[in-house]
């Protein structure tokens, strides 16, 4: 590259300028502050991306401390193998573009794990839910599930459900309850709205996001999740894993144990409480 | 305007980070703006050629994909070369702040070849043949005659592509740096008020930007200062 630029300059101009020992000194000097080389990575160090601002699993505060259930997540894993970690932060759209550019080694960043995802990166075991629940008027006065936990189709005549377009809810809802009678949304926010309005009696979503922007929220207080938790996983996935490059075996298997190490000692769940009244991961993962 | 009490250091930071950026671009895109101008004002068939695709490429793709590429595309390029000279080095990192302000550089120097190639294309023949009847030499021409007319044909150009720069180094959030915007961002995930945040953002491009146009304003009116007495 720098030959071929100060070659640029070799060829007599028109304005007769003879810049070329001036200019390959500078490029050489330039060429050496662009790419700059990090040598070789201590193989205790290892990077984490995550999006910073994704409240609350990972976000910054005010303070500029880095918090939330995945960087807390993220702590526990590295003290349990002795690893150090440095986080950068990656928006979304190239996490995992970044993961396989080098620029970080994990991404622990409330990523589900997916097929589709799974073929371009590995993932460990997973650390959080990927479910759903539904959010019913506590004064609608019928039982949406049977005793067994299972939906009662009988219940959800005359009632109308809320979902959001081409969800994992959405798919679930049409196959499990084909008779109810459901209004889609483009949006989680237009799914709450339209709740509190009373042009829908229940929805359905993930219970931690109804939770933060709906369940929490002053005036919303006639609300409540109803029935159980669904995770069937062939709708839902196995839920949100920590994402690595694949061909280290060896790395997501120790993921996977310290993963499981945290669900036994309680500490995933303590994590959890930190921003839920409820935990968000199953207990069964550490099995 | 509580909410954003305890992002002020941050905002300031940002902000220094942007002038940062401003200024490692500027000088490298004055530098690309001329050595593109510089080969396509040259006899070199093969200098011509390249400049001309640099200008294509640079001003026919969106900006964004630029930063991406050279983002993404300079490690795994560099990684894999140096790898073949020492196959124990784990990756070669191209750090946002210089792989941003290389690309916005490459970007609008695209646009800068034009204008410096226009500006030197402007400068009088008259003023040359002059400076080759007075027996100037080629370098002395260069400096007295065509750089001291060329500036001021360029200027109002260069002024445009200033701005271009400051409001392309938002683009730079997309690889992680901790610009302007991504503070902006960070603040809206725990304070849930996008609208206060972003218009501090708008508010600090305004004032940088605020600050060029009245420093152009300034130079155009030293560079118009010897044609007062003519009026």
């Amino acid at each position: 590259m720098i030959s071929l630029l100060s070659k640029l300059f070799d060829f007599k101009n028109k304005m007769g300028v003879k810049m070329n020992i001036l200019n390959k000194k500078l490029l050489i000097s330039l060429t050496a502050l662009v790419f700059t080389v990090i040598g070789p990575a201590n193989a205790e160090k290892l990077r984490v991306g995550m999006e910073c601002t994704y409240a609350p699993f990972n976000f910054k505060t005010a303070d500029g401390v880095l918090s939330g259930y995945d960087v807390d997540v993220s702590k526990g894993v590295a003290e349990i193998l002795g690893l150090e970690l440095e986080y950068v932060c990656q928006k979304w759209d190239g996490m995992i573009p970044a993961l396989l550019a080098n620029k970080f080694d994990l991404i622990i960043a409330s990523m589900s794990i997916t097929d589709k995802r799974k073929e371009k990166i590995d993932f460990s075991g997973p650390y959080r839910d990927s479910v759903g629940q539904m959010v019913a008027r506590k004064d609608l006065g019928r039982d949406l599930f049977d005793s067994a936990g299972n939906p009662d189709a009988a219940a959800f005549k005359g009632i109308k459900v809320g979902l959001e377009r081409a969800t994992t809810y959405s798919d679930w809802f049409e196959q499990t309850l084909p008779s109810a009678k459901v209004v889609l949304y483009d949006s989680n926010e237009a799914l709450y709205l339209d709740l509190l309005n009373g042009r829908t009696d229940v929805i359905m979503t993930n219970p931690m996001k109804a939770h933060l922007k709906f369940l929490s929220k002053d005036g919303n207080e006639g609300f409540e999740l109803a029935g159980p938790v669904i995770d069937d996983v062939a709708y839902f996935g196995v839920g949100v894993g920590i994402g690595l490059r694949q061909g280290q075996e060896e790395l997501r298997d120790n993921l996977t144990g310290a993963l499981k190490t945290l669900i036994k000692n309680g500490s995933l769940k303590e994590y959890a409480l930190k921003y839920f009244p409820f935990q968000i991961h199953n207990d069964k993962w550490a099995d | 305007m509580e909410a954003i009490t305890g992002w002020w250091d941050d905002y300031f930071f940002a902000t220094i980070v942007v002038l940062k950026i401003f200024m490692a671009s500027l000088l490298l895109m004055v530098i690309f703006g001329l050595i593109g101008a510089a080969a396509k004002l040259s006899n070199s068939i093969i200098a011509k050629k390249i400049a001309n695709a640099y200008t294509i490429i640079f001003r026919g793709t969106p900006e964004i994909l630029v930063v991406l590429l050279i983002y993404f595309g300079s490690a795994i390029a560099l990684t894999a070369l140096f790898q073949v000279f020492d196959p124990s080095i784990k990756y070669v990192d191209v750090p946002p702040f210089w792989a941003g302000t290389f690309a916005i550089a490459l970007i609008v120097g695209s646009y800068a070849t034009e204008t410096f190639r226009g500006a030197f294309l402007g400068v009088e023949p008259g003023s040359i043949e002059a400076a080759r009847a007075l027996g100037l030499s080629n370098i002395q021409t260069f400096i007295y005659i065509r750089i001291p007319e060329m500036w001021r044909i360029a200027l109002p150009s260069f002024g445009n592509h200033m701005l271009s720069l400051v409001k392309d180094t938002a683009l730079i959030s997309i690889i992680g740096l901790n610009e302007l915007l991504f503070v902006a961002e960070q603040a809206t995930a725990t304070t849930g008020k996008p609208f206060t945040m972003f218009i501090i953002v708008g508010l600090i491009y305004l004032g940088i930007s605020t600050v060029i146009t009245l420093f152009v304003m300034g130079l155009e009116a030293y560079g118009r200062s010897h044609l007062r007495a003519v009026k």
